[in-house]
């Protein structure tokens, strides 16, 4: 009973440090083996003590310092996998070593579309727009702050319990991939995006109209917003930031211009 | 601009330059953080909240996603709020020249980070033969070499951006072509942005338009009850 408590405080410990190696999965990104060094290196605990040999733990570790590629926040699930799998090959299971190299081959497109989604598409957008106009209200530091602690709560928060449910689900990781969960979590950060979204663009009217423009300072603003949803925002969708750039140059210019036009008396 | 400012500002571009893909991805290298932290080396942090405020607007929909070209949104927020900030004379910020200085940094920051993949696969290539050979150690000193070649490329480019910047701000100096704007223009069009760049990069489906709509009201009445002036 002792042991088995020990046993599982150390492994409770070898998944918090290759949750925090995790971090550095992309540190050595590169077009041949993407993140498959920063995969092998944050696997190396569990590694450790599943192959207690150096010159086993190399040939084992060497498996896996090949392509591999995720989103960098639900690659620990993968990790997990892995270590799972590792266990069942250093015990001589039939076929384990094919099934995990056939699983994660699978599990780089999957958890890159979900992650992706997830993280990328929706979160980040969501957050960064709250921030922003928390920020553009306040003129304070602190939504910067708050966006921070959000994002790693989160984000560091699904990689500790991504190497948990990788290890503890296995070649059944298909489960937790299915989990409704990720999509209610991207869809709920949308809407709390569009939220925030709408309350820049009441803002800026509010601004605009209020801030001693009055009706000719609606108009300006409407003709700002019109401007900028024809002139597209997408960075990345056609060339790397020059879309946006131009459009907040011609905002930038509009405004300049009436700056000029009313000596200083802005809309 | 002081030495000190100058030390602080390359030491904040080497960290943000890790943060935004080699390491962690803690999001402090997003516009929204960096322009803070310059404005507070710069002596100026409102006008660096309301640039960093500005900034991650035009650039919210980089998604830094495995092989992608994408824009430097980190030197991108960290030159462009130093330009805002060192060309302002009296309130008013040289707006166009910042949003150029932005987009310059966001293009040449992107083609450094892939200089720096491909010397990458050199690093890794190197860690495979030395763990064909037996050496465990091998990945983690291939992470060091990685990563310090990371923050000396972060600090180079901060440091020789900061030169373009230090120079143009001098030439542009009072020149209408600067594009000036006061502090409440530019809320104004950050506001615009962020709305209209979040409807785009979200999706605005006929359900969201009530959230949309919503969000519109909250931030009217953020205007009416003196929150935000």
């Amino acid at each position: 009973m002792k042991q088995e408590r020990g046993l599982s405080r150390r492994l409770r410990r070898e998944r918090r440090r290759v949750a925090l190696r995790s971090t550095l999965v992309q540190a050595v990104w590169n077009y041949d083996s993407l993140q498959g060094i920063g995969f092998g290196w944050a696997i190396l605990p569990g590694l450790a003590r599943i192959r207690p040999d150096p010159g086993e733990r190399a040939e084992r570790l060497l498996a896996h310092l090949g392509t591999f590629n995720a989103n960098p926040y639900l690659a620990p699930i993968a990790m997990g996998v892995a270590l799972r799998l590792e266990e069942e090959i250093a015990r001589g299971a039939a076929g384990a070593e094919r099934r995990l190299a056939r699983l994660l081959h699978a599990l780089r497109g999957s958890l890159g579309a979900i992650g992706d989604d997830l993280f990328w598409s929706a979160c980040r957008p969501a957050l960064g727009l709250a921030a922003v106009v928390a920020a553009l209200a306040t003129g304070s530091v602190w939504p910067a702050i708050v966006y921070v602690l959000v994002w790693n709560a989160l984000a560091q928060g699904v990689r500790l319990a991504g190497v948990r449910a990788g290890f503890a689900a296995g070649a059944a990781v298909v489960r937790v991939l299915q989990d409704p969960f990720w999509a209610k979590a991207a869809r709920m950060a949308r809407a709390a995006g569009i939220f925030a979204a709408g309350a820049g663009l009441g803002m800026g009217a509010g601004l605009a109209v209020l801030g001693g423009g009055g009706l000719a300072g609606g108009a300006v603003f409407l003709a700002i917003v019109g401007w900028l949803w024809l002139a597209g925002t997408q960075i990345g969708a056609r060339g790397p930031a020059l879309s946006p750039a131009l459009a907040f140059l011609a905002v930038a210019a509009l405004l300049g211009a009436i700056f000029h036009l009313s000596q200083g008396a802005l809309p | 601009m002081t030495g000190w400012q100058a030390a602080s500002l390359v030491a904040l571009g080497a960290v943000v330059f890790l943060d935004q893909w080699p390491a962690v991805q803690s999001m402090i290298s997003r516009p929204i953080v960096v322009g803070p932290a310059v404005g507070s080396i710069l002596g100026a942090p409102a006008d660096g909240v309301l640039w960093g405020a500005a900034f991650e607007t035009m650039l919210l929909a980089i998604q830094p996603v495995g092989a992608a070209r994408y824009p430097d949104a980190a030197l991108a927020g960290l030159l462009g709020t130093a330009a805002a900030i060192m060309g302002t004379e009296s309130g008013i910020y040289p707006a166009v020249w910042a949003v150029a200085v932005a987009a310059g940094a966001g293009w040449a920051g992107e083609v450094l980070g892939r200089l720096q993949r491909r010397r990458n696969a050199r690093t890794a290539a190197a860690v495979l033969s030395r763990v064909s050979a037996g050496s465990l150690g091998a990945p983690a000193r291939g992470i060091a070499a990685a990563l310090s070649r990371g923050a000396a490329l972060g600090a180079l480019q901060t440091a020789a951006g900061l030169g373009v910047v230090f120079a143009g701000t001098r030439l542009l100096a009072g020149s209408p072509w600067a594009g000036p704007l006061d502090a409440h223009g530019l809320r104004i069009a950050a506001a615009a942005m962020a709305g209209v760049a979040g409807a785009r990069v979200l999706g605005l489906g006929r359900k969201r338009v009530v959230s949309l709509v919503l969000g519109a009201a909250a931030g009217l009445a953020m205007v009416l009850l003196g929150v935000s002036r």
